[in-house]
């Protein structure tokens, strides 16, 4: 049965006239065989460096797949934590290649949505401007404020942008880790200070959610995720978090009272 | 019948060892191996650009990424040659240097050397703010790694137009590929198993919620809104391209079309996902998933 034969890119560079022998023969004579010698040299993998090479290949591939089971969103055993920990995050971590690579693009969840950071002067938000420095307005609760920075800019679709947004969303996220929650939002704000000129800031992040696809043509909405005060006080840094608007309006009965009246 | 028996799995281990040699260590010639060098240093440098404009407010002496924010995200063993940039001056002369290097990277000149230092040079940005990587940085960091492997400088180069000799195929440009390859095909699987612990990858509404975001590049919410059909399709499309990628590069038969659908595919899941910048990385592992016979005219003539 006739092999098929793959063209081999080397053949352009093979002289004219030169014997061509299907893959496999056997050398016809010493020069030759000293010739293809040197070429199996040249460019294949030396055999005694096959065994090595394989054991390392078969290393990293236990590491890839670890590295795998052990990064995604869903958890992982202690069992495929401690291995990967222990045996290759050492040397996997610093390279970046510790990676889950789950990339889910969407779950259709709130925290799937875009994320934007907004910064105002502290007062803008609660309403309260508690030490506000002369001459700069505080903000009314009368409608929306206006925030002094928003991160990324409305309608900047750039890959900057995106990396705007992530950092807003892991904030946010982070909220649920006890060692990582507040963190972020206190360094936005200790970051921000020399930006907006006060060391008293209001940080709300914000993420705009779509509509579910049942009133697919209603306009996106938007709801705060994170609302922190940052400022600093002798140096010292502080994070007052804010309560939800909700949890601060008085509950107003709007139905009148059986027997009351009007 | 025991010494058949014996016989046989000897010869199904010798074609097992044979196919695994085949697989990691055929000498390939650069070709190939060059284009996906030229196209992930194109992506590195667009991508670097993107961290250019907020690098001193991330990464600045009192950038919002401090020491304190890196010590509660990051891993102990974590390392980034940008740590040791404490002024301003420093961090901007570490990032241009990596850029240089990218650009060199991408041009061919001194990649023995400049592979490792730009892929070094990456992993070390993205250690310095964690939470600002995207999956377009992740994919770049396994391809800049697998550059390190190959000799991606002896076509498409000015180190080929520098040589004095011809570039001979090797079993490390072989190798690069192979771990491209695989990669390729880890990368796809594995957003295939996280996309569909979702509902909305079942229920085929996952395309709509991908089009509606603030941040999408494509506005395709008026086609999507006016018909689920098309919103189902898109859907169950992408997690059918994702299937037939991961699992088509490893057959003889399927790999060709696979990866050449996968040159347009991926640039179109990562427009339609807002992730353009990851869908071009993930073409570049296509490219480098293309058969041989498939390349023609890439066995590398100089810059």
């Amino acid at each position: 049965m006739a092999r098929h034969h793959t063209p081999d890119r080397d053949d352009r560079r093979r002289p004219p006239g030169a014997l061509v022998r299907p893959e496999g023969s056997a050398p016809t004579g010493p020069e030759e065989g000293a010739e293809r010698g040197h070429e199996r040299a040249a460019g294949a993998l030396p055999e005694t460096l096959r065994g090595p090479a394989t054991l390392l290949l078969g290393l990293y591939l236990v590491g890839l797949f670890l590295c795998v089971a052990g990064n995604t969103a869903s958890g992982t055993s202690l069992l495929v934590g401690t291995i990967k920990d222990r045996l290759f995050a050492p040397w996997m971590v610093p390279l970046w290649l510790d990676l889950g690579h789950d990339t889910r693009l969407t779950y259709g969840l709130p925290e799937d949505a875009d994320h934007h950071l907004e910064i105002y002067l502290a007062g803008q938000l609660s309403g309260k401007p508690v030490g506000q420095p002369a001459g700069k307005p505080a903000g009314k609760r009368v409608g929306r404020p206006t925030a002094a920075l928003r991160l990324p800019a409305d309608g900047d679709h750039s890959e900057r942008a995106a990396r705007w947004r992530r950092l807003a969303a892991a904030a946010v996220l982070a909220e649920e880790d006890a060692e990582q929650a507040g963190v972020l939002p206190a360094a936005i704000g200790a970051g921000s200070f020399a930006a907006a000129g006060d060391d008293d800031l209001e940080i709300r992040i914000v993420r705009s959610v779509p509509p579910d696809y049942a009133s697919a043509r209603s306009p996106r909405g938007t709801e705060t995720a994170l609302e922190v005060r940052v400022r600093r006080r002798d140096g010292e840094l502080q994070l007052i978090p804010m309560p939800p608007a909700e949890e601060l309006a008085p509950l107003i009965d709007a139905a009148p009272a059986p027997g009351g009246e009007n | 019948m025991g010494h058949r028996s014996s016989s046989s799995v000897a010869a199904l281990a010798a074609a097992a060892a044979g196919t695994w040699d085949r697989f990691w260590f055929t000498p390939t010639t650069a070709g190939r191996l060059a284009i996906v060098r030229a196209l992930a240093g194109l992506l590195g440098l667009l991508l670097a650009w993107s961290w250019a404009r907020d690098l001193v407010v991330w990464f600045g002496p009192d950038g919002i990424v401090s020491p304190q924010v890196l010590g509660a995200w990051r891993s102990p063993t974590a390392l980034s040659l940008f740590d040791v940039a404490r002024s301003s001056a420093a961090l901007w002369a570490l990032f241009f240097f990596g850029v240089g290097l990218l650009g060199l990277l991408t041009v061919g000149a001194w990649t023995l050397f400049t592979a490792p230092l730009a892929a070094l040079f990456w992993a070390s940005l993205l250690h310095r703010g964690p939470m600002l990587v995207g999956p377009a940085d992740d994919v770049l960091a396994v391809i800049l790694w697998c550059l390190v492997v190959g000799r991606s400088g002896d076509a498409f180069s000015v180190d080929r137009r520098l040589a004095a000799a011809e570039a001979r195929p090797s079993w490390r440009n072989g190798l690069a590929l192979a771990f491209l390859r695989l990669h390729a095909s880890v990368i796809a699987a594995a957003a295939v198993v996280a996309q569909l612990k979702a509902d909305v990858w079942w229920n085929g509404t996952a395309a709509w919620w991908l089009a509606a975001r603030e941040s999408t590049r494509v506005d395709l919410t008026g086609v999507f809104a006016g018909s689920e059909i098309a919103t189902n399709f898109v859907t169950h499309a992408i997690v059918l391209f994702e299937i037939a990628f991961a699992t088509g590069v490893w057959n003889r038969w399927t790999r060709g079309p696979v990866a050449r659908a996968g040159l347009v595919g991926w640039p179109l899941i990562g427009l339609v996902a807002g992730e353009p910048m990851w869908g071009a990385a993930m073409a570049i592992l296509a490219w480098a998933c293309l058969p041989d016979d498939s390349a023609a005219g890439t066995a590398g003539p100089p810059l």
